[in-house]
């Protein structure tokens, strides 16, 4: 089937002339309430009807992604992590494609209106982040922006052509599509009723803490689904019963860390850390929380502590306002770091450190590619990322 | 959100459990140093990372009188310097190099005091970021901390944000008049030990004009009482924020904490903050402070310069190491290498934003900043001088 590639029709372009904008791009569905009143050629239109989403499809509301601007001069809203918050879609695209898997996920949503002035740079952000997470935005550009292409805006064209460089970055990738995302840590969960929340806040937060997740639903836990990990967080109101229970005990025994709420294991733990009662079970380990998970920030800085920053599987310096995905092939002898910048203006020079060993690495920006040596870290080696602006991909080989 | 109960190492402290840890461990600390006159310091070129800084190190010490009287048989705690922000660097350079006391120099150190006989070893740190292990955070800024951990027995870390391992806060009071703050409550592994290490960077402050020995026990204090995010009623539950109150004098600590002798002192915080490094310095004494020069950078103690500052940060090697018996002669000979006069006093560089801490510590009765009252041993200064502003 082919993928489309979303785009909403402007309705300030009245005739057909502006699908010059669209002539060689990727972008091959136009997306609106009404079919414009012109032959589309090859392009395929999808009617918008919020009470019927196009089948096939699934539609996720999503977040201008960026950093929350301030509601005071020089200062950014702070986020439950103290730091600047960001408004990110990575948790939004995941649990859609957790919870209806092999669907196509659509973003939807606008950039600020009001007094707001978006620059139109930022655009293409939005395009690579759904992206990088494998779904698609329904490009909608702002009103100044499409009036600013039909009047060939030197500002909006470039704004433009930057969109457009996402789309073909990633076209030119089809290989990441089929990567895994790294991880050492699962969370599985219902993610529905009593858990919804916890759960769901949990898979959006991560990304502020670079702390890698495979997400499992529930009723899709296998074997399989656990393996290579060192750690799951069960995150539901009860501890696992039945078939579920009996796969995570196989987890932990086989030396995992299994975090769990209380009632999977009894008596005098081996040990208490942050509060957590740890104990034994077989070759691993069950952790049982004090008192039950109410705080999902709490939770997230909790469980990282309790696999350690040892078992990051990508390591961020100077990406304060970045989401970091590391997918690689089932070896991971070759994967792509999606780095997902929120901030303004360019980053500082980004530096990232694995886990495992790679031989080198090629850095993809909107702007262009160059190859990069490691260096030697603390912890192993180092690649010097270097400075970008909205989006960069950090393909490792081994 | 209501408060979470912990595990045993972290019950929330009441305001009575702090009060009444108001404590008698301090009177048995009395750095011999500050006796001693003139206070030796001890100062060696040291030309890089690695194995090259044990053998300096352990001559440093021989030219001190050896430190097996002060550490032999003791708990010795090491407060290091890892400022946060733990996952910012300046430029691609790990912060070992640029702002931090580097792990080589720590490890050297913890094996030397092992060998001269510490009977207990803890490197103390206070992340103004988070609750982490120390340990955690070690391995956030790039380095595995097992490295010093397995340098001798015994080794500890501990982050000294908040209660840590400990159950309550231990008041630590200022010795004579104090500048600004009559005590500090802190984390128990300030009062619990028999010798106090402070170990730092050779760096520049951005309103300190100098961030050496002395400015680094400013991190003994607590941030969940004096951090931005600090209760108002009780300490806070988690560490969060920088230490702006001792530079603006904008809030009061968390009750039952001291309050400011005067809250109607100056708020400017070149006023304040070298004061309070003054009543730090008085309230915890250091046994023995020593500056890892070997790498570092100019301009800023942080990833960023102040705006307007005219300088930008480089990353630079000046191939030094510096320990004294004396936090006060010791940065003041720290100074000196750097290329200003330690008698220098604001608005005089480095000390164009504040008063000199040096000046106020020496008139405190913490020690001297004349290098002709300190003996010096070592490499003479004139080799190892590195001038920071010359680096513009």
């Amino acid at each position: 089937m082919k993928e489309l590639i979303p785009f909403r029709w402007p309705k300030e372009w009245t005739d057909a002339s502006y699908l010059r904008w669209l002539k060689g791009t990727p972008i091959n569905c136009l997306v609106g309430e009404h079919a414009p009143p012109f032959p589309l050629g090859d392009y395929e239109f999808v009617k918008w009807d919020p009470a019927q989403p196009p089948a096939g499809v699934t539609i996720r509301e999503g977040v201008w992604p960026r950093v929350l601007p301030a509601s005071k001069k020089d200062a950014a809203e702070a986020g439950a992590t103290g730091a600047a918050w960001v408004d990110s879609n990575a948790g939004v695209i995941r649990l859609a494609q957790t919870l209806e898997p092999g669907k196509p996920v659509w973003l939807d949503y606008t950039a600020p209106g009001g007094n707001e002035i978006v620059p139109l740079d930022r655009f293409a952000r939005a395009v690579a982040e759904a992206q990088a997470y494998g779904a698609h935005w329904i490009i909608t550009l702002s009103p100044a922006f499409s009036v600013g292409l039909a009047k060939e805006s030197q500002e909006a064209a470039a704004a433009w052509k930057r969109i457009v460089a996402a789309l073909n970055l990633f076209r030119a990738h089809p290989e990441w599509k089929s990567y895994e995302p790294v991880a050492a840590l699962a969370v599985v969960s219902s993610f529905e009723g009593e858990a919804e929340l916890l759960s769901q806040e949990f898979v959006k937060l991560v990304p502020r803490r670079h702390l890698a997740c495979r997400i499992v639903r529930t009723q899709d836990l296998s074997e399989d689904s656990l393996k290579g990990l060192k750690a799951v967080v069960y995150i539901d109101a009860q501890p696992p019963e039945g078939e579920v229970r009996k796969k995570l005990m196989a987890f932990a025994e086989g030396g995992g860390l299994l975090i769990a709420p209380q009632g999977l294991a009894g008596g005098e733990p081996a040990e208490v850390k942050i509060g957590y009662r740890i104990y034994r079970a077989g070759k691993g380990r069950i952790a049982a929380p004090p008192e039950a998970w109410y705080d999902p920030y709490l939770l997230m800085g909790e469980v990282h502590q309790l696999l350690s920053h040892r078992e990051d599987v990508v390591r961020v310096w100077n990406g304060p306002d970045m989401n970091s995905h590391f997918v690689a092939t089932p070896s991971q002898d070759r994967g792509v770091v999606h780095l997902i910048h929120y901030g303004s203006g360019l980053t500082p020079p980004v530096t990232l450190g694995f886990q495992r060993r790679y031989r080198s690495a090629r850095v993809l920006t909107l702007e262009g590619a160059r190859t990069i040596q490691p260096f030697p870290g603390g912890l192993g080696e180092e690649f010097p990322v270097g400075e970008f602006a909205s989006y960069a991909a950090v393909e490792v080989m081994s | 959100m209501k408060p979470r109960a912990m595990d045993s190492g972290r019950v929330l402290t009441r305001r009575q459990a702090i009060a009444a840890a108001a404590g008698p461990y301090l009177a048995a600390v009395a750095p011999s140093a500050l006796a001693s006159s003139p206070p030796l310091v001890s100062a060696a070129r040291c030309a890089s990372y690695g194995e090259a800084v044990t053998p300096v190190l352990r001559k440093m010490f021989e030219h001190l009188g050896g430190i097996g009287s002060l550490v032999a048989g003791k708990t010795v705690a090491v407060k290091i310097n890892m400022e946060s922000p733990l996952r910012e660097r300046t430029g691609f350079r790990p912060a070992w190099y640029s702002r931090w006391t580097h792990p080589d120099v720590i490890r050297a150190a913890v094996a030397l005091f092992a060998e001269a006989g510490a009977k207990r070893i803890r490197i103390l740190e206070s992340s103004c970021e988070d609750d982490h292990p120390l340990e955690e955070n070690f391995i956030l800024g790039g380095w595995d901390p097992d490295k010093i951990l397995k340098a001798a027995p015994n080794v500890e870390m501990e982050n000294t944000a908040g209660l840590g391992y400990g159950k309550r806060y231990h008041r630590i009071e200022v010795k004579g008049k104090p500048y600004i703050y009559p005590g500090f409550d802190v984390n128990h592994s300030y009062v619990e030990c028999d010798v106090m290490v402070s170990m730092a960077k050779l760096k520049e402050h951005r309103l300190l004009g100098l961030a050496l020995t002395m400015e680094n026990m400013l991190g003994i204090t607590p941030v969940t009482i004096y951090g931005e995010s600090a209760g108002y009623e009780e300490p806070a539950l988690r560490p969060y924020g920088r230490r702006t109150m001792f530079e603006t004098g904008y809030r009061q600590p968390s009750e039952p904490s001291p309050k400011e002798v005067d809250p109607h002192s100056p708020r400017d915080p070149g006023y304040r903050l070298p004061r309070v490094i003054a009543d730090v310095l008085r309230a915890r004494p250091v046994h023995l402070a020593i500056l890892d020069g070997i790498e570092t950078q100019t301009a800023s103690e942080t990833v960023t310069v102040e705006p307007g500052l005219g300088r930008k940060i480089r990353l630079v090697q000046p191939g030094v190491l510096i320990a004294g018996l004396n936090p006060v002669a010791t940065d003041a000979v720290g100074a000196a290498v750097m290329g200003f006069d330690p008698l220098a006093d604001r608005p005089k560089p480095p000390f164009e934003r504040a008063d000199s801490f040096l000046r106020l510590a020496e008139e405190a009765g913490l020690g001297p900043r004349d290098l002709s009252k300190i003996a010096l041993r070592g490499d003479p200064l004139k080799d190892l001088r590195f001038s920071f502003r010359e680096q513009l």
